[in-house]
């Protein structure tokens, strides 16, 4: 068998909500199960995509870096520009995700030096961070 | 009575015995669930004077806000009897002896619900604009209430500027407990700081947590009690109005605050209440920083349930699905392009 995460985690949350809940024999007991079932569903959307919406974000701030130049938030420039180059350590989510959190610390600051600077550079930051939020976004009915 | 909770009850009543000095018997507890800061538990006892309905507040081992039990006690003794409906106060035990951990205990306040979604079967069907117009005509009379004359002031500083120690504290919380980078609540902050508002000249007790879910009503549409003070402070009257108005309280419901009334007549409701007429520029001020605040609260409870010692389910729904859908609206106030697909323009 291969395994499929996400159809075995929403699997066991419709199992919870479904079966599990109707049986439990207190508000307090129901109200965990249904928590817990729905966050399986988000564990269940995540475990399929995490990887691939953390480098896709990866690959929007590479890009944007690769446009900007030195006097663009002088002070991380050189940082930026090292960002560009860099490929994370493998394919877990771990190593994807230190790479996410570190281009995400220079975009906050790139972002912060277009409002008072650049407000074009701004608005492609909202909406990149628009894509980056709706890449995430969970749908839980 | 489920019998993992026996022993717990059994303790409080013998404590509540010797408190009050007469021989009560425990006939029932159940664990009620959404405490995410207490954990909250319905007690009924039968003695002398009768069967008599409690709430145990226990402070948790792990908490979605971090609190003062002793202000949050405080607060309910200064609006207790006032024209705000709120559980009696009854007992304050600080000493963590008596049930592992100190607790608060309040009279019951029977027969009421809290759950908006309450409000699409009977009895309480037909009642979502009756309960909507007590909940923020009760807000507005909050508002008007002088904050010193309450006796509030004895215990909670009176800031000089609400909007900037509202902002520096939640401010300070993302710094401290994000477990990763927040572009987004980074930008709010940014423009909060910005666009700070200059003092109002009124200042009222506040809430703190004023919303769909922390208020108990009947079935004629009263509304019974308020609950969950726990981030009651003194300050700007906008502030809870604009809490309450938060898209996430309707989620995914747009267009109704709390899932109750439009804003615009919510907002209407609470002028006529307080007296007081809302500033529009400011006002926008403080529904961004509501909705920061938010934020806040899901990310600190991220920390609390990946760090901490509680891993109830509720901390891990806060910090991420609710993270989620803050980022989502908080986007949507803020991006210059927004097409507002999860929370309409600000007012």
């Amino acid at each position: 068998m291969i395994p499929q995460p996400s159809r075995a985690l929403a699997d066991l949350a419709g199992k919870l909500v479904n079966d599990i809940a109707p049986e439990t024999s207190s508000t307090y007991a129901a109200a965990n199960t249904g928590m817990i079932a729905m966050l399986l569903g988000a564990l269940a959307q995540d475990a399929e995509r995490a990887v691939a919406s953390r480098m896709d974000d990866i690959d929007e701030m590479q890009r944007l870096f690769t446009t900007l130049g030195r006097d663009c938030d002088p002070d991380n420039a050189e940082a930026r520009t090292r960002y560009v180059g860099r490929q994370p350590a493998s394919l877990r989510l771990g190593d994807v995700d230190a790479l996410h959190q570190d281009g995400m610390a220079l975009l906050i600051a790139v972002h912060a030096w277009a409002e008072d600077h650049d407000p074009d550079l701004d608005r492609s930051i909202w909406r990149l961070l628009h894509r980056h939020t709706e890449r995430n976004r969970l749908d839980l009915g | 009575m489920h019998p993992a909770l026996a022993p717990l009850g059994e303790r409080f009543v013998a404590y509540l015995s010797d408190r009050w000095q007469e021989p009560l018997t425990l006939t029932g507890i159940e664990q009620i669930p959404g405490g995410a800061s207490r954990e909250t538990y319905r007690v009924r006892v039968d003695g002398p004077g009768g069967s008599r309905g409690l709430i145990l507040r226990r402070d948790p081992v792990s908490s979605l806000i971090d609190t003062e039990r002793a202000l949050e006690y405080r607060t309910y003794q200064a609006v207790h009897g006032t024209a705000i409906p709120v559980p009696e106060p009854l007992i304050l035990e600080e000493d963590p002896s008596h049930l592992d951990r100190p607790f608060s205990v309040m009279r019951e306040i029977a027969g009421c619900e809290s759950a908006v979604a309450a409000l699409a079967q009977p009895p309480f069907d037909g009642l979502r604009e009756r309960i909507g117009e007590r909940k923020w005509s009760l807000l507005g009379q909050l508002a008007a209430m002088d904050p010193g004359q309450l006796g509030v002031t004895g215990f909670m500083d009176v800031p000089d500027h609400p909007a900037r120690r509202e902002l520096d504290y939640w401010a300070g919380v993302i710094d401290a407990d994000a477990l990763h980078p927040q572009p987004v609540a980074q930008a709010a902050i940014r423009w909060l700081r910005r666009h700070l508002p200059a003092p109002s000249a009124r200042r009222c007790l506040v809430h703190g947590d004023y919303r769909s879910g922390n208020f108990l009503f009947d079935a004629e549409g009263e509304i019974r009690g308020v609950l969950d003070w726990e981030m009651a402070h003194v300050g700007d009257p906008l502030e809870d109005l604009a809490w309450s108005l938060d898209p996430l309280w309707g989620w995914p419901e747009r267009t109704l605050a709390g899932g109750l009334l439009p804003r615009e007549q919510a907002i209407a409701i609470w002028q006529r209440a307080s007296g007081i007429e809302v500033d529009r520029e400011a006002f926008r001020w403080w529904q961004v920083f509501a909705s920061l605040k938010g934020l806040a609260i899901w990310i600190s409870s991220t920390e609390d349930f990946v760090n901490g010692q509680s891993k109830e389910p509720i901390l891990a729904v806060a910090g991420w699905v609710m993270t989620d859908r803050q980022n989502r609206i908080l986007l949507d106030r803020l991006d210059p392009a927004s097409t507002h697909d999860y929370a309409e323009p600000l007012l």
